[in-house]
């Protein structure tokens, strides 16, 4: 008499592997994210090469190439952005302010923020920039 | 009498502690930062910086010779009235450094010009080995 082996149960499908796998795709992402608002235009960073690394934190104030503004992605007045860095900044005086400008934004709509701010006693203003070689 | 034989059932297996939400809120958060983050390789120049080099107070900054060079609407740099190419400026502000390392570059740009040009300016002459420069703007009156 032949008495048959039972077929071996299944396995459950261990689900550790996966786990594993969106866990380091979860801290790939945080790490190489950067967490910065986008703007509500396009922006288009001037190209330059001798940019330094950009630290995080502070605040960014966006003009598009037709000379709207925009704060931290919001699209703001000229007036009601600077009266909120001006807050900002007696809140915070050494506050960094990245002016995220696109490369075919005419000067005479952003110079005269750059002034603004230095005036507003901002200490730490940078122009955003795109590495790369010269156009 | 006998007592009446009681079979007691087999004791549940402890449950594990299922690990079914914990994937869902990990998924959930992988997406959320694969949707909001971004992914742009962007570096910057500082326009205002604090001043550290800041002359001590009393003491009349050194006048040392100092480099005007203005851009053009169209985005041309020029010296003394004279059109400059990128290279050409580059070449001319690395001869001014090796003859007067404390050059201050004044850079004038005018209101019409693009950002772009103010910035390969300023990249031009910090390739070349300036570290002193300002920008400038004249202002019409209303």
């Amino acid at each position: 008499m032949k008495i048959s082996r039972p077929p071996p149960k299944d396995l459950p499908e261990t689900i550790v592997p996966l786990i594993d796998v969106v866990f380091f795709l979860l801290v790939f992402f945080m790490l190489v994210g950067r967490m910065d608002a986008t703007s509500p235009f396009e922006v288009l960073p001037p190209v330059a090469q001798t940019g330094a690394d950009m630290p995080g934190g502070g605040a960014t104030l966006s003009v598009a190439a037709d000379g709207a503004l925009a704060l931290d992605g919001a699209p703001l007045e000229r007036a009601s952005a600077l009266e909120v860095l001006r807050t900002r900044l007696t809140q915070d005086a050494a506050l960094f302010i990245r002016v995220n400008a696109h490369r075919d934004a005419e000067l005479r709509r952003v110079l005269p923020l750059l002034a603004e701010l230095e005036a507003m006693g901002a200490r730490d203003v940078a122009l955003v920039v795109t590495p790369g070689e010269g156009q | 009498m006998a007592q009446p034989f009681r079979l007691t059932r087999p004791r549940k297996a402890r449950n594990a502690i299922s690990i079914a939400p914990m994937i869902d809120v990990m998924l959930i958060l992988l997406i959320f930062f694969m949707v909001t983050s971004t992914y742009l390789d962007l570096n910057m120049i500082p326009a205002v910086s604090p001043r550290d080099d800041a002359p001590a107070a009393g003491k009349v900054p050194d006048r040392g010779e100092t480099l005007i060079l203005t851009i053009g609407a169209d985005g041309t740099p020029s010296v003394q009235g004279r059109g400059l190419s990128q290279a050409g400026l580059a070449a001319m502000i690395a001869e001014r450094l090796a003859r007067h390392p404390d050059l201050q570059i004044v850079v004038l740009p005018s209101g019409g010009a693009q950002m772009q040009a103010l910035v390969a300016v300023m990249d031009t002459a910090a390739a070349a080995g300036a570290v002193n420069m300002r920008i400038v703007r004249v202002e019409a009156r209303p």
